[in-house]
């Protein structure tokens, strides 16, 4: 039996200081982990005056929610002026909400219109240039962005690192700038070329060697290293092709212009493959590209022509409602497996996108299986 | 912008609670949770606020005694462990506005907290709190049964 004294903390400045935060089952894991100092882990709050708050770890990042109690919960802690009173503990805090944490996307596709106008182009590479252009102050946007500001986006330093290589955002002496798609595709060109001319195999390109063959095109040995870390992976002297990504890559040059006019399947695989040399020929496929096309049939053609238009997910919307209406707008209905990739990139999980599809789609069962229709208007 | 959360030093030398609370997980904090909420008037800075009372035998109930009212509490796991978080002070000037825009700003995680002490039930009214003292001082099973008069 122990009796306590418990007493109001003496300091009157206690009082909205503490928050309690719910902690999910693997953060508490990286929480517990770096306590023990078995690994590190740097946690922070993101968000301006106007967003909601998230927490990020280095890899993750979590919406944070309050959630109201019906009690109060007190803060207790040792009294924080007398030394040495074993049976005394003071009430710092009292609070009526805790912190939920739930799992979301990072916030980057700010990053598409903050960047808008900095894009790295062929000719166009002298940064210095596009400063003179525009007198800086005309225009506080074309503020040079560099990663230390993107780093208070709300997202996790991992993913933000991730995000940058899926946009294809090149870091140019601190300063963010997209690379121009037909850029990418040129420099890709030139990658392929030097593996067939110099007959080098993909898992083992000497980087020395092509940063300088690419030099010759001019191409700075700063951008091609970024490059190449997009589509492979570098150990040291060597630079390992990741084949997918460089073939995906290749055939969205290929497809981007036909947004509007569809490309005859045929013809758009004949095209893919040149490009991409006989070394790769049977790799090229279309679940590559999946999210970035639709399946169409040429018009005034029979019998029907399998075609391809040029749809990529990333140029939908972000918010879900608006992303479905676009999605309706385009096919009135959508086979599972299709509309599937248009919702990887607002979705944390399947499990979370399945919600979606619960919510903003109705599904719809023929003699081809499940179909998937708008909610609205029906 | 950005308020950065610092995770809690695994050996530390600020004061720690009474052993008896210590044992639920932490020794630096400890969380109550009661119905309602205390209700103070005036100055509440080092006030005293009442009698926490744990038995070292861990089936029998912690108590509460606040003023003329006993409370029972019981250990409750929670489901989700809680971090504590406490917002830092730092030596930025009181005159500009900091903290509005978080500059400066900065939460230390002072325990992870899986246990906390509920008292979910209506106090029970005792009449002479100092013979509930001395009940308890007698014996537990004596000292129970005395120490709450239902006036």
């Amino acid at each position: 039996m122990s009796e306590i004294e418990v007493i109001f903390s003496p300091s009157t400045e206690d009082s909205g200081t503490f928050k309690l935060l719910e902690l999910p089952p693997d953060l508490l894991k990286l929480v517990e982990a770096a306590v023990e100092g078995n690994s590190s882990l740097a946690l922070s709050v993101k968000g301006g005056l106007e967003e909601d708050a998230v927490l990020c770890t280095d890899e993750k990042t979590y919406t944070m929610r309050s959630v109201v109690l019906s009690n109060s919960v007190l803060v207790v802690t040792p009294p924080q002026t007398e030394e040495g009173q074993v049976d005394r503990i003071a009430i710092r805090d009292q609070l009526h909400d805790v912190i939920e944490l739930v799992p979301s996307l990072p916030k980057l596709h700010k990053l598409k219109g903050i960047l808008r106008g900095a894009e790295y182009d062929e000719g166009h590479e002298d940064e210095e240039m596009d400063d003179e252009d525009i007198p800086a102050e005309s225009s506080p946007m074309r503020r040079k962005f560099t990663y230390a500001d993107a780093l208070q986006l709300q997202a996790s330093e991992g993913e933000l690192r991730r995000g940058l290589r899926d946009m294809r955002i090149l870091n140019v002496g601190g300063r963010l700038r997209p690379i121009s798609p037909s850029f990418l595709n040129t420099i890709l060109e030139l990658i392929l070329n030097h593996l067939v001319s110099e007959s080098v195999p993909h898992n083992a390109v000497p980087v020395d060697q092509l940063c300088l063959a690419l030099e010759e095109h001019e191409i700075r040995r700063t951008v091609t290293l970024q490059v190449l870390a997009w589509f492979g992976v570098i150990r040291g002297p060597s630079w390992e092709m990741n084949v997918d990504e460089v073939l995906k890559q290749v055939a969205l040059g290929i497809l981007r212009p036909h947004k509007d006019e569809p490309v005859s399947e045929d013809e758009f695989l004949a095209q893919w493959k040149r490009a991409v040399s006989d070394t790769f020929e049977a790799q090229v496929s279309l679940t590559l590209l999946e999210g970035n096309y639709l399946s169409t049939t040429l018009p005034n053609r029979f019998p029907a022509l399998p075609a391809l238009l040029y749809f990529p997910s990333s140029s939908l919307p972000i918010d879900p409602a608006a992303r479905f209406t676009d999605l309706f707008l385009t096919r009135s209905r959508w086979k599972a497996q299709d509309i599937a990739p248009y919702l990887a990139d607002i979705a944390v999980d399947s499990k979370e996108r399945d919600k979606l599809l619960l919510k903003y789609a109705r599904a719809m069962t023929d003699a081809e299986g499940v179909w998937y229709i708008t909610r609205n208007k029906i | 912008m950005i308020i950065p959360i610092t995770l809690p030093r695994s050996s530390s030398s600020a004061p720690s609670l009474p052993p008896a609370l210590a044992k639920l997980g932490s020794s630096e904090v400890v969380l109550l949770e009661l119905q309602g909420s205390l209700e103070v008037e005036g100055d509440r800075a080092g006030q005293a606020v009442g009698t926490l009372t744990f038995p070292e035998d861990n089936n029998a109930k912690p108590t509460l005694l606040i003023g003329h009212h006993l409370l029972e509490g019981k250990l409750v796991t929670l489901q989700k462990p809680l971090a504590v978080l406490h917002r830092a002070v730092l030596r930025t000037n009181p005159t500009s506005h900091n903290d509005e825009h978080g500059e400066g700003m900065r939460y230390d995680m002072l325990a992870i907290v899986r246990r906390k002490i509920v008292f979910s039930k209506r106090p029970m009214p005792v009449v002479n709190a100092a013979a509930v003292k001395a009940g308890m001082e007698k014996g537990e099973e004596e000292g129970k049964r005395k120490k709450v008069k239902v006036g």
